[in-house]
């Protein structure tokens, strides 16, 4: 840490014996005057160094939410063949079909963390029945075309759902960092506030990890 | 008893400076013994033995991606050529907030894999085909957290570290006892405060023999830790025990042993790929599978 490296440095005029024998005025002049300036270093470095890592847990999160909305739009760019292809086999299904594109447009459309997160959970939930739909249909699940896509379904929801566990995950250590000292100090002066959790309202997409459809 | 993945990473972490303190202790030691022996003045054949040590070492970790790949004929696999594997560790990258690294694929049965790179932006992951054969989706998950694991703890680094260390001590006990068998010792030390007390000295020829199997068992116990936190550290990527303890139950009830693999390079694989019953627990570079199941069972937070 170099605020310690500077601090042992700078202290050895007044800690080392050679300064007590120059005399007591001059000596203690000088002496409070260097620990005085010490001091004022050190906390300024500490302020600078408590700021530098609330901008970046801050600046942390908001990247991470950009990674969940990344996840969430391949999700989207995957659904129109998903749906052509289940269409293709099970066209009589519309109710799931509608159910699956509006929640697409809806989450398209979505802005800030509460209404993404919301409609995220609104397609999560359409896609599990669509998907649940397809199960009937054995001659749709053996065709290469759903399975390559199956594939990239379960890859692409769990990237989603690690990008919410590890916005999460951010959001938990600036929160928690901003609520303790000396964080609670420097979080006006850095305009760094607590950031809000992406909460899917589907409970079972929580510990979605292990997707298997 | 339900066992946090934190919590697991912190006795691992505290675990693995521990066993590098002792390294060091071990070093000072040989310089004691060298100070009694050969006099003080004889410590200067330290920095050399670090020197050699390090300059050996420092090549093989700074390339250690491209070594590694030469030597295991890794080869390297893009989202075309491998689509689901490629995904697996996109996803666990993701879950890392780590940048993504270099894919690759071991052509040999045995199922195995492997992680290097000096850092996370030259990070390799590999994974043999058998390993890919017999593995679902959910269990290479867990290998590839396991591996994405020792990318995010730098464990290249903390491994050549222990190697430098290690062959430092090696040198430095190999140098003492030729330059004590030639008779170089104790006619010409006149530093020496010891004044020749015999039981001192014996000390000493002791610490000077025993001192590279110490560092080699030391070794090998920084290795064991660094691969008890990467089975931590993964369950904190997927927060999915079950996905790694499944894949290491199935490499347990496997038999196949890696083919081409010498000792240089058994360290970076995820189980050991050396004749496990022969070899003394204490040499392992990993610990028993079983006992690391069992921890994984703890995360899952059943009774093991």
């Amino acid at each position: 840490m170099p605020p310690t490296a500077w601090t042992s440095t700078s202290e050895r005029p007044r800690g080392g014996g050679w300064r007590g024998i120059t005399g007591y005025g001059y000596g203690d002049c000088m002496g409070t005057a260097v620990i005085l300036i010490v001091i004022i270093v050190v906390l300024g470095l500490i302020a600078v160094a408590q700021y530098n890592s609330l901008v970046r847990l801050n600046v942390g999160v908001d990247e991470a939410f950009a990674q969940i909305e990344v996840q969430l739009q391949r999700r989207s760019d995957l659904i129109p063949n998903l749906v052509e292809t289940v269409k293709g086999y099970a066209a009589h299904e519309k109710d799931t079909f509608e159910r699956v594109v509006n929640a697409r447009a809806a989450a398209t459309s979505a802005h800030g963390v509460a209404e993404v997160a919301a409609a995220d959970g609104q397609l999560t939930q359409a896609l599990r029945g669509l998907l649940m739909v397809a199960e009937a249909y054995p001659e749709l699940k053996a065709s290469a075309n759903f399975m390559s896509l199956q594939e990239e379904l379960a890859a692409t929801e769990n990237k989603v759902s690690f990008s919410r566990q590890y916005y999460n995950d951010n959001v938990r250590k600036l929160n928690a960092t901003i609520k303790a000292v000396p964080g609670m100090w420097f979080a006006g002066i850095a305009k760094v506030t607590a950031r809000v959790f992406y909460e899917v309202a589907d409970p079972g997409a929580r510990n979605a990890p292990k997707v298997q459809f | 008893m339900a066992v946090s993945f934190a919590a697991r990473q912190e006795a691992n972490r505290r675990k693995t400076i521990l066993l590098l303190a002792l390294m060091a202790s071990l070093v000072a030691l040989l310089v004691w013994a060298a100070g009694v022996y050969l006099g003080y003045s004889s410590v200067g054949i330290v920095p050399i033995a670090v020197g050699i040590s390090l300059a050996g070492v420092w090549g093989s970790y700074y390339a250690s991606d491209r070594i590694v790949l030469t030597m295991t004929g890794a080869r390297l696999v893009d989202e075309s050529s491998a689509p689901q594997l490629f995904n697996i560790v996109h996803e666990v990258t993701i879950a890392a907030g780590m940048p993504m690294p270099k894919v690759a694929i071991v052509e040999d049965e045995a199922p195995n894999a492997f992680a290097t790179g000096r850092d996370p932006e030259h990070g390799v992951i590999a994974f043999t085909t058998g390993i890919l054969r017999i593995m679902d989706r959910e269990q290479l998950q867990g290998v590839a957290a396991h591996e994405m694991a020792h990318v995010a703890n730098r464990d290249t680094l903390v491994s050549a570290v222990a190697a430098t260390t290690a062959g430092a001590i090696a040198l430095l006990s190999d140098m003492l006892v030729r330059i004590m068998w030639f008779g170089g010792g104790r006619r010409g030390n006149r530093d020496s405060r010891d004044g020749g007390n015999p039981l001192v000295l014996i000390a000493a020829i002791v610490v000077m023999i025993l001192a590279p199997l110490a560092a080699v068992l030391l070794r090998a116990a920084v290795s064991r830790s660094r691969e008890s936190l990467a089975d931590a550290t993964g369950v904190e990527f997927t927060r999915n025990p079950a996905g790694l303890r499944r894949a290491l139950e199935a490499l347990a009830a496997d038999s196949t042993v890696v083919q081409q693999t010498s000792t240089a390079v058994a360290h970076v694989w995820i189980e050991s790929p050396l004749d496990d019953s022969a070899v003394n627990k204490l040499f392992s570079t990993h610990p028993p599978l079983q006992e690391r199941i069992a921890i994984l069972r703890q995360m899952e937070g059943g009774v093991s």
